[in-house]
């Protein structure tokens, strides 16, 4: 509890977008394309490889981002004040804004693929079933809750009067949401091992 | 072409269309009560299109399998 108060260079939350919101958007951009690009190079070049170690490479960083979220940085932030998380929650929300939903929009994507150049793509099969049961509880969080709530902390620091409570609640929405989607990979790496074995 | 991976992503550009143009809405509320700064409305609008090009890319993958 004593962090916040300890640490000189924590703010209270100053009215209206900060000035480095703009580049960390940018970087976090840079950043995002990359995986739908390495996705489109796999698949022009014919390359099995590519395209496993694409799905490998983004569903990795995907679950590790959200082991580490769910399981360090939820940690961390409980043990700050209101207006330290709301400082986190400013340079967080704007450098994950584009990264994260591109490395789970391609780390689905190219395992589609790959199951179907492999022919595992069998929809009759209960390992692919569980798989695709799993992706779907990953997307609706994430097109339902996640998203939305990187958007609403955004629109909240634009106001004139943020609201300290409401950024810092939405962040640890958003946290929280992270364990629980760690878990479902978890899960889902559990399919992806016995689909690549057996 | 791969029309069902085309469909997919379609139907997934289709849902943060609408997801965006829901918290447009609020964002347009707050914006003529005098709360939301223009900066708001435009980096709304910004985020929106980033996430359109990241989707677009992803659909130029559905044409090459």
């Amino acid at each position: 509890m004593a962090v916040a108060q300890d640490a000189p260079s924590v703010q209270t939350a100053s009215p209206g977008l900060p000035p480095y919101t703009k580049s960390l958007l940018k970087w976090s951009f840079a950043i995002g394309v990359i995986p739908p690009v390495a996705l489109v190079a796999a698949l022009a070049l014919k390359s099995l490889y590519m395209l496993d170690y694409v799905h490998v490479l983004t569903g990795g960083a995907w679950t590790g981002f959200d082991l580490y979220t769910g399981l360090i940085l939820s940690r961390i932030l409980r043990s700050l004040e209101v207006p330290a998380r709301v400082e986190v929650a400013k340079r967080l929300t704007p450098t994950t804004f584009f990264i994260l939903p591109s490395l789970s929009a391609v780390a689905i994507t190219a395992g589609i693929y790959l199951a179907q150049k492999l022919g595992e793509f069998n929809l009759n099969d209960p390992w692919i079933l569980a798989a695709g049961a799993i992706v779907i509880i990953l997307v609706a969080q994430g097109f339902g809750i996640f998203l939305p709530n990187g958007v609403r902390i955004f629109l909240e620091l634009a106001k004139a009067k943020p609201d300290p409570a409401l950024i810092s609640k939405l962040t640890m929405r958003n946290v929280r949401l992270a364990a629980s989607q760690a878990v479902f990979q978890i899960l889902i790496i559990l399919v992806m091992a016995h689909l690549a074995v057996y | 072409m791969n029309a069902s991976a085309l469909l997919a992503i379609v139907a997934f550009a289709g849902a943060l269309l609408l997801v965006f143009g829901y918290l447009y809405r609020i964002a347009a509320k707050s914006h003529a009560k005098g709360e939301l700064a223009d900066e708001g409305i435009r980096i709304l609008r910004w985020a929106l299109l980033g996430q359109l090009v990241i989707f677009l890319i992803l659909a130029i993958t559905a044409f090459l399998t």
